[in-house]
């Protein structure tokens, strides 16, 4: 039994994070709101040098060859600096997606590029009106239950607009899909690629959420009121303390999920239940005491406290709301228990 | 990362639920009756440690000279897994067992180890912890109960109150002031005293659910030797915070025990009548349910976190409060939702006609409300971790 990450994986979480703190700043982000490509390929260029991008892809196509266990931390860094670029979508769901369920021709024509950046893939999953990054170059969509990879010229799209400035949402009003665009394996892709982006997306949200946690404990610290800093105040000390234990509880989650996901154990749909319900719910605290410590300048779009904030809120609600996945693991613990 | 089991350790947990299996009848006859209600029923919990201690399961992961078996951290958390599902009896020198010996092995003389350890293990000796005073309760540290050097001994004398199995106490570990003139974390001592010395009395204190599972110890000019003293005399408040670890951190909350909880909990839905159903049908109890998973499988996963670290030489400092936090507020929940389950009959006392498992389930959910009162109150949890774990500024 090790509950714990080897040497390697967290010297690749500390290279990124690195690489995030240097150039996905909140500057970095506001400009990409006003910006209508929304995405920095300059900066997903320099993850893919590192291997990030293609880190899920096997290495017979020019990938890492890597699983979701050592991703979980890079994903985390991806929500605590909020990177705007889809490496949930891409290299989380889509890219696995090819080689799990792809044709052979699809893997060789597709899974070369996605590894090594020249080419996006997004995922578009019955649970949601509309696909995020739907401009990308290929576009894994459900229809019916099923899954086909779809290029841009099979595509018509309708852009959406977001409160979280950096989120490109498209809606897809036509989609042209064939018996060459489908995935085998009938229904399961389509659950396999549900199940691996709400993992993903509870493991965004624990980033998301140590970020605001971090923030505030910095900001209740040097702001004063009544004659002392207000982080002296038991009334918001014991928000901090709660909200870190939620926080901390859902990285047990989000961890598990990944090795549940990763080892293909038949407890993996509840073990991505338990991390989604339970990151969704912890974000949804920290989210909440974040805006309610900082007070009035919190509330200022010139803080730059709204940028998580918004992108919280977008993922505490994708791929299945915290209910929604309380309600799968009622099924299940009634389905099997006794 | 890898959470599948070593050979070794698969080869541990089988041999244990082996045993286990092979002593069912002996684990029947010792749960038929409740150990809280004294005399020949607690003997009968003693004879059941003993049976432990003679297989060599009484305290698995302490070294062989003391009557362990020098399993691993895990192997421990497997030991007690199996013996929750087992449904072995209740450990009644748990406070022996889990917060005074390790407490020994990192600050005890050899001496003291030598005279206490496997008497511990045997349950020849049951201990008491003696904390808590009238007026030092969260504030623990302004405690008045004084030890007065005379000669080879210190003179005890003062009231210790709530004290867990006080009126089945042969030794209780007491924190005394014996620098009445130094700061009040500074000149206190962590001493050994034995119980039935001439100056200890015990009143019982019947709790909320009528069960006399504490006391009121009261010193009065009671004597122990000088070599009782743990760690150096009036630096005692270091010791008791390495005591204070053990039972936050890992001593008194076993993800075992929730799980257990949960699944009877998830049984009495699907028995309990609820409009015309059965509370199972409910969408608001299956809500709970789910939530309720959620939690105690978390405590598991957060269980395993812990034990790799303190596996690879880490240590639990005040993040010892978040599992406590965490688990005792978990508990709470987890019984109340039992109480809601059982409806109008969650009040259904022992001995009424249509009680529930004879009225136990009231008494569970009391005492897991005073899961969030002893080991340091929530709220002195919530005020360790944000001031020593997220480093805000003392009030
Ligand atoms: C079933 C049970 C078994 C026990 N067993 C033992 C035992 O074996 N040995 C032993 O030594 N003790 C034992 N205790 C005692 C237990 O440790 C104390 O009850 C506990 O530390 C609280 O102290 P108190 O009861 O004096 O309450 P108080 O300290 O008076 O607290 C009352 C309320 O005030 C709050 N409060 C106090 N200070 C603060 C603060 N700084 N900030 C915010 N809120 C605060 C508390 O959280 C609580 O809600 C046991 C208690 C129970 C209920």
């Amino acid at each position: 039994m090790d509950f714990d990450f080897s040497e390697e994986q967290y010297l690749l979480r500390d290279t990124v994070r690195d690489l995030l703190r240097r150039e996905c700043t909140p500057k970095h982000i506001r400009a990409l709101y006003d910006d209508p490509g929304g995405r920095s390929p300059e900066r997903w260029r320099k993850l893919a040098e590192l291997g990030v991008v293609g880190l899920t892809v096997p290495e017979e196509y020019g990938g890492s060859g890597m699983n979701e266990v050592d991703l979980v931390l890079l994903l985390e860094e991806a929500g605590r600096s909020l990177l705007p670029e889809p490496l949930l979508e891409h290299t989380a769901v889509a890219a696995p997606l090819l080689a799990h369920a792809g044709s052979e021709a699809q893997r060789r024509e597709w899974l070369p590029r996605l590894s090594s950046g020249e080419a996006t893939a997004s995922i578009g999953l019955a649970s949601s009106p509309f696909v995020a990054d739907a401009t990308a170059d290929l576009v894994v969509l459900e229809r019916d239950g099923e899954l086909h990879a779809l290029t841009q010229d099979r595509l018509t799209l309708t852009p959406l607009r977001s409160w979280d400035g950096t989120r490109r949402l498209f809606e897809v009003t036509a989609a042209e899909t064939g018996d060459d665009t489908r995935l085998a394996g009938g229904r399961e892709p389509a659950h396999w690629a549900f199940d691996h982006a709400a993992a993903a997306t509870a493991t965004v949200l624990v980033g998301v959420a140590a970020a605001l946690l971090d923030q505030t404990v910095a900001y209740v610290q040097q702001r004063e009121q009544f004659g002392r800093r207000i982080g002296a105040f038991q009334a918001v000390q014991h928000k901090l303390a709660e909200t870190l234990l939620l926080v901390e509880s859902a990285r047990s989650a989000v961890y598990y999920a990944a090795y549940a996901l990763a080892n293909e154990l038949p407890d993996a749909p509840i073990a991505v239940s338990v991390a989604k319900a339970y990151a969704s719910d912890a974000e949804r605290r920290a989210n909440y005491e974040a805006l309610q410590l900082h007070g009035g300048i919190g509330f200022t779009w010139e803080h730059d406290l709204h940028l998580w904030l918004k992108r919280g809120k977008a993922l505490e609600i994708a791929y299945g709301d915290a209910d929604w996945h309380r309600r799968r693991i009622a099924d299940w613990v009634y389905a099997t228990a006794n | 990362m890898d959470f599948e089991l070593s050979p070794e350790d698969a080869a541990f947990r089988d041999e244990v639920r082996g045993w286990l299996a092979e002593n069912r009848d002996q684990i029947e006859h010792v749960r038929a009756v409740n150990w809280e209600d004294g005399g020949e029923r607690f003997e009968r919990y003693r004879e059941w440690e003993r049976i432990l201690f003679d297989a060599g399961w009484g305290a698995v992961t302490w070294p062989k000279e003391y009557g362990g078996r020098g399993a691993s951290l895990v192997q421990q958390a497997l030991f007690t897994d199996e013996y929750v599902r087992a449904k072995g009896p209740d450990r009644i020198n748990r406070l022996g067992l889990n917060l005074l010996a390790p407490t020994l092995m990192l600050h005890g003389t050899a001496e003291q180890r030598e005279a206490h350890l496997s008497k511990i293990a045997r349950c020849d000796e049951i201990w008491c912890q003696g904390f808590s005073e009238p007026n030092a309760g969260s504030d623990l540290a302004s405690l008045r109960t004084r030890a007065v050097r005379d000669g080879d001994d210190f003179v005890i004398t003062g009231q210790k109150i709530w004290t867990s199995l006080g009126v089945f106490g042969d030794w209780i570990f007491v924190l005394c002031r014996t620098n009445p003139d130094a700061p009040k974390h500074k000149g206190i001592s962590f001493i050994l005293c034995d119980m039935h010395a001439p100056g200890v009395e015990v009143r019982p204190l019947v709790q909320i659910n009528g069960d006399a599972r504490f006391a009121e110890i009261f010193f009065t000019e009671a004597r122990t030797p000088a070599s009782n003293v743990v760690g150096a005399v009036d630096e005692g408040w270091r010791v008791a915070m390495t005591t204070l670890g053990f039972e936050r951190g890992t001593g008194l909350g076993s993800p075992a025990v929730f799980n257990r909880i949960l699944d009877e909990v998830v049984d009495l839905t699907r028995r309990s009548p609820r409009d015309g159903g059965v509370a199972a049908d409910d969408p608001d109890i299956r809500r709970r349910v789910a939530q309720a998973y959620i939690e105690t499988r978390i405590f598991e996963l957060s269980s395993q976190r812990t034990l790799t670290r303190l596996a690879k030489g880490g240590t639990l400092g005040p993040e010892a409060s978040l599992t406590k936090l965490y688990w005792s507020e978990m508990e709470a929940r987890l019984e109340e939702l039992a109480m809601d389950v059982l409806g109008p009959r969650a009040e259904l006392a022992k001995g009424s006609p249509g009680a529930e498992r004879n009225g136990d389930w009231y008494s569970e959910y009391l005492y897991a409300r005073a899961s969030m009162i002893f080991a340091g109150t929530s709220e002195v949890q919530k005020n360790v971790i944000a001031q020593r774990v997220l480093g805000l500024p003392r009030e």
